[in-house]
């Protein structure tokens, strides 16, 4: 590159012919000269004038251009990406809730589409207009002429490419003659180097090199350690004047930065109108017994805020539960106003030992795969500290409790106990406990969501199933893993057994 | 052929420049016809459907015509303003559709007489309105400062009075322009182009608010005086296109009207066409958006869950009134060809009544009153438009169908695309 190789072909080129140009005085008799080498035969022509000259294209017989058809096509092809591309990203791969429209919303993609459609399409045109006409180029024979110059000024030009099957050099100069040209002269292949400028080069390396200069810097910044703190570009993003939980604000009276609900809204997703859903309870059947109950009950549904213990106490009292009489007594003494709240009003007369509630049989969600998953994550928070991962009522809270001699405490239930089984105590009751609360067990529907309590019941008949299960209930595929991890295990035991007795014989003799 | 030479305009007496016989026999019975039909579609209409209905169906009708006069009037005064030379051999054929602002005005009274009937805008029965929509007192009282009988009135004298002045203005100068040939002429029409262009602009979208708009008093859109005008500038462009081929095949103007002079205007209606997508779906996707329930209203009655009748026509209008001519505009070929450049412009017409249909029906009744009320609006429109084909007609006998002596016609004949 450094040296500049001379063509070989050098001296052949300077005889190379490229065509032959004519002058001409005026526009109407250069465009009778088009039409008569169009209709001569040629294709290969080109005529040059200092301004644009209408009809010249028909004159020369130049087929209208295929460049509107890449325009519309890349514009087609901008419309389908741009859409395309919004579907993918907000639709279906980063899910996202704009101002509550549906993920794949096409008003909202019409923007985009739009411009995307007119990019394309623009740089379709410029860019296919280009490759058309072959550009960049960075000469053209023609321009060894002298006289050629006056082509930007006030003189008109034919040429007659040498490349045309009709072209012969004499004939082609006569003819051009006929046609009224002028000053005809044969263009020369151009000698010039074919190799791009240096100078051109050389811009185009530095130009790249420089580009490269904050690419660099920011690789080498990721790869150095630092001990000054971090430059932050934007402070304003880095440092949200958003507030956090429990934060105070001089935006509202009562100076709390978090929002209460607005009176009568509901979170989204939690608008969930089944009642019997919310209590565990049959309304309906518990109406025709128990009206000013079920109102208690949806009253209490209804200002899910407000609900304090009271309810909570009240309503697993009113379960029919076998309590201490403590929660009650507490929450009596804690009940500031809410009369409807008393436990002992809403206790049956008939005694706690009859439960006529009509709780729901069956868990109302459906038995997935995923609802037993998800009942497993929320028992292992909320569940297993107290009632322990299989649910003997032997969490780490009890234990410690045993350990410290804690005399206010009350043990948690086995959960294998036979009165806490699905006949005894529907999964409606088991409900409501685990959303009110029982004896020294706090109610949990303030930090627990309905579906996911409903799934903790679920998980619970699972853990009873799993407790009590026999080899039938395996499913058969199953049941030969099981065995044998039964006679590997029982196998492993007699061996230990054997090894101590081995053992114990050895040290005893 | 393409012409290399400049041509040289044919004397201004040459008979290539009157009215062809045949359309002048036409005129009158256009008129009698139209008026009668007009007429008719309106009582047909508050007759079979009910009171509020007829008087719709009027202002759809009116409508229509209006937008595409005050359109032609648009194109004028922009070809003055930028001093095109094209346009010049189709410019009289825009000033005869823009000077039936003057017929307009006159039919404008069975509007003034429904607002003060009541007949026709809802806003009229201001204290039962109020009362059945339950609107807050100080939000309505705010609207009927602006949505009053007299105020009304006085500003549609105004927009009337705008534009009755400013074609009459142009007409008559271009119609000078026709004996005399004085290019001070063509001067002062440009000098005076700007300031019309912006008390046009003015009255064209204070207009569309008080004619269409206020047809659903609570509802607003800024965009809507946009809209109006989009359809507006859209048909205007078209009934030129159309009128001219109309013109030509009876034998008027068949060597000035040139497949240039239709390509051209073929440019501008598939410009136009996507303008008024762009706007309407501009004006539509705002409001989708923000979902205020004062807002979303208007289009929630038009919606396709909605009300099956005009929610099928919006559909119909995002595919017929953009898709489609879009798509069928979009070739050179196309617009080369005057009669494919006519068949769409009739096509687009068509469209536009549906449109405007489409923005003033559903607020007279829930439906579109059944087979008959759909005879009724169709009827009307159609007397609408003979009645205006008639006056334009008779207008256009007097006068010549192109500006004979305007200083660019010569630019204009000898005008090439490529």
């Amino acid at each position: 590159m450094s040296t500049p190789k001379t063509p070989p072909k050098a001296v052949d080129d300077d005889n190379v012919v490229h065509g032959v140009v004519a002058e001409f005085t005026d526009v109407s008799s250069l465009l009778a000269a088009c039409e008569r080498v169009r209709d001569a035969g040629y294709t290969k022509a080109d005529a040059f004038a200092p301004f644009p000259v209408h009809g010249i294209d028909k004159a020369l017989g130049i087929k209208p251009t295929v460049l509107p058809w890449i325009a519309l096509a890349a514009g087609g092809i901008g419309t389908c990406t741009a859409l395309a591309m919004q579907i993918w990203m907000n639709g279906i791969d980063y899910q996202y809730i704009i101002s509550g429209k549906p993920f794949i919303s096409l008003p909202a993609s019409i923007p985009v589409a739009f411009e995307l459609t007119i990019l394309f399409a623009s740089f379709a045109t410029f860019f296919g207009m280009w490759a058309l006409n072959g550009l960049p180029r960075f000469s053209n024979p023609i321009f060894t002429s002298p006289r050629f110059d006056r082509a930007t000024d006030d003189t008109f030009f034919l040429f007659l490419d040498a490349k045309d099957n009709r072209f012969d050099e004499a004939g082609a100069k006569s003819f051009l003659a006929d046609l009224g040209g002028d000053f005809i002269e044969v263009v020369k292949e151009d000698d010039s180097p074919k190799s791009i400028p240096k100078f051109l080069l050389i811009g185009l390396a530095l130009l790249i090199s420089f580009s490269l200069i904050p690419a660099l810097l920011v690789a080498r910044m990721r790869v150095t350690k630092s001990t000054s703190p971090r430059i932050h570009i934007f402070p304003d993003m880095d440092f949200s004047p958003a507030k956090d939980m429990q934060q105070t604000s001089t935006l509202f009276a009562d100076g709390r930065a978090m929002r209460p609900d607005v009176p009568g809204t509901v979170h989204r997703g939690e608008m969930i109108w089944d009642l019997d859903f919310q209590t565990g309870i049959e309304l309906e059947k518990l109406a025709q017994t128990d009206a000013p109950r079920v109102r208690r009950l949806v009253a209490m549904v209804q200002s899910d805020v407000e609900v304090g213990g009271d309810e909570q106490a009240a309503d697993a009292a009113d379960a029919g539960e076998e309590t201490s009489s403590e929660p009650a007594e507490e929450a009596s003494s804690d009940g500031e106003s809410d009369e409807d709240a008393n436990p002992t009003a809403l206790t049956p007369a008939a005694g706690p030992e009859v439960d006529t509630t009509p709780w729901l049989s069956e868990n109302p969600l459906p038995l997935t795969d995923a609802v037993l998953r998800r009942g497993q994550t929320m028992f292992g928070v909320y569940c297993s500290t107290c009632h322990g991962m299989n649910g003997n009522g032997d969490g780490l809270v009890n234990r410690r409790a045993q350990r410290i001699l804690a005399t206010t405490w009350t043990p948690p239930s086995n959960l294998h106990d036979e009165t806490l089984f699905e006949d005894a105590y529907p999964d409606g009751k088991l409900f409501s406990t685990i959303s009110n609360g029982i004896r020294k067990m706090p109610g949990y529907r303030a930090q627990i969501g309905a579906e996911d309590r409903w799934a903790i019941v679920a998980y619970v008949r699972a853990l009873q199933a799993s407790q009590d299960a026999t080899l039938e209930d395996v499913p058969e595929a199953q049941r030969a893993t099981i065995e044998k991890e039964q006679t590997d295990v029982k196998a492993a035991l007699e061996k230990a057994a054997a090894e101590a007795e081995a053992k114990a014989k050895e040290s005893s003799t | 052929m393409s012409h290399h030479h400049a041509v040289a305009p044919k004397p201004a007496d040459d008979p290539a420049f009157t009215m062809p016989a045949m359309l002048s026999g036409l005129s009158l019975p256009l008129c009698v016809v139209g008026l009668i039909a007009l007429v008719g579609g309106t009582f047909l209409g508050s007759s079979a459907v009910g009171g509020r209905f007829g008087m719709s169906a009027y202002l759809t009708a009116y409508m229509y015509a209006m937008t595409i006069a005050i359109g032609a009037m648009f194109f004028v005064l922009i070809q003055h303003l930028v001093r095109a030379g094209w346009s010049v051999v189709v410019r009289r054929v825009a000033e005869l559709i823009m000077i039936m602002v003057v017929p307009l005005a006159v039919l404008f009274i069975p509007i003034g007489w429904a607002v003060w009937t009541g007949s026709l805008y809802v806003w009229t029965d201001a204290a039962g309105y109020q009362a059945e929509h339950h609107i807050p007192a100080d939000a309505w009282a705010e609207k009927i400062r602006w949505l009053n009988p007299q105020w009304f009135t006085l500003r549609a004298c105004v927009y009337l009075g705008v534009y009755c002045l400013i074609g009459c203005w142009y007409y008559s100068k271009s119609q000078r322009q026709d004996q005399t040939g004085e290019v001070t002429l063509t001067e002062s029409m440009q000098a005076r182009g700007g300031p019309a262009i912006i008390l046009f602009a003015l009255c064209t979208s204070l207009l569309a608010a008080d004619w269409v708009m206020s047809l659903a008093p609570m509802w607003f859109s800024t965009m809507f005086g946009v809209y109006i005008f989009a359809g507006s500038i859209l048909s205007a462009h078209c009934a030129i296109a159309l009128l001219s081929f109309v013109l030509q095949k009876q034998g008027a103007m068949r060597d000035e009207v040139t497949i240039e002079h239709y390509h051209d205007l073929g440019k501008l209606i598939h410009g136009f066409v996507c303008f008024w997508a762009y706007i309407a779906f501009s004006q539509y996707m705002l409001i989708w958006y923000a979902n205020i329930p004062e807002e979303t209203v208007w289009f929630f009655t038009r919606y396709p869950g909605f009300s099956e009748d005009f929610g099928p026509i919006s559909i119909a209008l995002m595919v017929l009134h953009f898709g489609v001519p879009f798509l069928g505009i979009m070739s050179r070929h196309v617009r080369r060809t005057p009669w494919a450049v006519a068949a769409w412009a009739t096509y687009i017409l068509v469209l536009h009544f549906v449109d405007l249909y489409w923005a003033i029906m559903p607020e007279a009744t829930v439906g579109s009153g059944g087979a008959m009320g759909v005879l009724a609006s169709v009827l009307t429109v159609l007397g609408m438009v003979c009645l205006m084909l008639g006056l334009i007609v008779i207008v256009g006998a007097r006068t010549r169908l192109i500006p004979v002596r305007d200083p660019r016609l010569a630019e204009s004949l000898a005008f090439e695309n490529i």
